[in-house]
């Protein structure tokens, strides 16, 4: 497959995003029909490009925190000094995405207040057990004789973990980070409850006020976005893995 | 080269390794042999610290092995293993120099290494340097353990059963080749394995283990004709001795030289072992051999009283 044809997916999807950004005012008749009766059926309060950066933000800072806190969490836990943690790392994880951010918003607002803050450490918490779980699977799904050999070659902890466990568990981990951020993308609409503008906008306030017509709105730039950063990764991710 | 003295080696409550000692003479290929968990294998990784032991000492070279860095020490000494334990997602060029990158030789050097070891394992350059392990057969993958484990040209060699997955075919061309490198060289080898034929043909020092102990230990003829006891003997093979020990003697060393009398028709290389001879002469139905040299000119004739051993030729 040539470069162009593997990017072509991704850019298709990224195309009809901006386009449904910036045109959705040309939907209106399509809306109009939707929501007969609404004086107005095209959300303006805020353009929606700028919602769109908006949500964009708080996923990406979300992810890389969970990034951070998850895939250090899972190499931590598979060296040998923290092997005793492994159980309760997992165990936490899967924890965080029972607990529905729905219920740590409301636990999270009285302590941060409201605004992106709370969101993010919903997502944080969401997002974290694909990234954990994918992360411990992919470093102990390493065949042992590897890691034997590699350390009766005389290779010392740091250079195991960057020249032969992270390379190999790549394919598993991004794997991981896809399924967080398509699903923490979804899950951020919920923000707008608590005052973090974003995508989710529309879609609280079609609910509120009635108005069908912005609740589809929100929901086909959410859906977009999601499809396109999903596709996207998976660009990136080698040939047997997708 | 390597001493081990009265080494001990306890998980928990279990005894591993018990109170073994033994000393690898340097250029010796040392087999240790024994039934799956006598502390073989416990044995070998403790020479390169894959298992800390809890008593006694190892010295290499005149030197505790404690002494060094972890790293240092095992840099210092080949490994291969039966899986191999190849990195699949190196070529076989990077997987055979990551010991001389390790220890940061200058990259021409590891490139002219990495091309002499593959043409010391007979690996062709062109058609395998830029393979990954998944495309190699068993026994491409199991020389390319070989050749990363003498990557740095290490003097100590240690081997865990490094041919114990391949098929029989496979596993004695590879023997037969160790050997070969072994004679051009002359590393000091620790050779791990359970299949007591493979470690007749290959041991210069052999050492069978049983439970954590050294049985019995010395040169395979030796152990041949005196097994220590029951164990020894019938790891041996009992009844199939005569033939082990044939194995290991060349037709040279009973031939007589040549008589009077017409040479026989079959004819039998000088080199070849007593037990290719007496197959050959159950093949034929013969009772003589003629013994020839490398350039098939004969040399000597073998009957089969002499081969077996008795007093005098009729």
């Amino acid at each position: 497959m040539t470069e162009c044809r593997r990017w072509a997916a991704p850019l298709v999807w990224l195309a009809l995003l901006l386009a449904a950004c910036l045109g959705m005012a040309q939907l209106e008749g399509v809306f109009r029909w939707i929501e007969p009766d609404s004086r107005q059926v095209i959300y303006a309060r805020a353009d929606f490009l700028t919602l769109l950066g908006r949500h964009l933000s708080v996923v990406s800072v979300a992810a890389v925190l969970a990034i951070l806190v998850g895939v250090g969490a899972a190499i931590a836990v598979t060296r040998e000094r923290g092997r005793d943690f492994l159980p309760l790392v997992s165990q936490l994880a899967s924890m965080g995405q029972t607990f529905p951010p729905v219920a740590v918003l409301a636990l999270a607002v009285p302590v941060l207040g409201f605004g992106t803050l709370p969101i993010i450490v919903a997502l944080l918490l969401y997002g974290l057990l694909p990234i954990v779980r994918n992360t411990l699977a992919g470093i102990l799904g390493i065949d042992p004789a590897v890691r034997e050999a590699a350390r009766g070659m005389g290779m010392n902890g740091g250079q195991i973990l960057r020249q032969v466990e992270l390379p190999l568990a790549a394919p598993v981990i991004l794997a991981g980070i896809r399924t967080s951020v398509t699903i923490n993308i979804a899950t951020a609409a919920i923000g707008a409850t608590v005052g973090a503008s974003n995508l989710g906008d529309p879609i609280i306030s079609g609910i509120v006020n009635g108005n069908t017509a912005y609740v589809v709105q929100g929901a086909l730039l959410i859906g977009l976005l999601a499809i396109s950063v999903d596709s996207l990764f998976s660009r990136l991710q080698p040939a047997s893995m997708r | 080269m390597i001493d081990l003295i009265h080494v001990t080696k306890r998980f928990g409550a279990s005894t591993a390794v018990d109170d073994i000692s033994l000393n690898v003479a340097r250029g010796e290929l040392c087999v240790l042999v024994g039934t799956s968990g006598c502390g073989k294998s416990t044995t070998l990784r403790m020479i390169n610290r894959l298992i800390e032991h809890s008593e006694g000492e190892i010295h290499i070279d005149g030197q505790q092995i404690r002494a060094f860095r972890e790293e240092t020490l095992r840099r210092r000494m080949g490994y291969a293993i039966q899986s191999t334990g190849l990195f699949p997602h190196w070529t076989v060029a990077r997987n055979i120099g990551l010991v001389p990158r390790l220890l940061k030789w200058p990259a021409e050097r590891i490139q002219a290494r990495v091309e002499e070891l593959m043409g010391l394992l007979g690996l062709s350059m062109e058609e395998f340097a830029g393979k990954y392990p998944r495309q190699l057969s068993g026994g491409q993958a199991q020389r390319v353990g070989v050749a990363r484990a003498l990557a740095a040209d290490p003097e100590i060699l240690l081997m865990d059963e490094p041919f114990g997955a391949l098929d029989p075919l496979t596993r004695e061309t590879l023997q037969e080749e160790l050997r070969a490198l072994q004679s051009r060289l002359h590393k000091t080898i620790v050779f791990v394995t359970h299949d007591m034929d493979e470690a007749l043909r290959l041991a210069d020092h052999l050492v069978v283990m049983h439970q954590g102990r050294i049985v019995q230990q010395g040169s395979p003829l030796t152990l041949l004709r005196e097994p220590a006891d029951g164990f020894v003997e019938s790891l041996l093979g009992g009844e199939d001795r005569g033939l082990k020990e044939a194995a290991l003697l060349p037709v040279s060393q009973r031939m007589l030289p040549l008589g009077s009398r017409l040479l026989a028709c079959e004819r039998i290389g000088q080199r070849a072992s007593l037990r290719e001879a007496l197959s050959m002469m159950l093949w034929r139905h013969a009772e003589r051999l003629t013994v020839v040299d490398d350039n098939d000119q004969p040399v000597g004739e073998l009957s089969l009283r002499r081969l077996v051993g008795a007093r005098s030729d009729d």
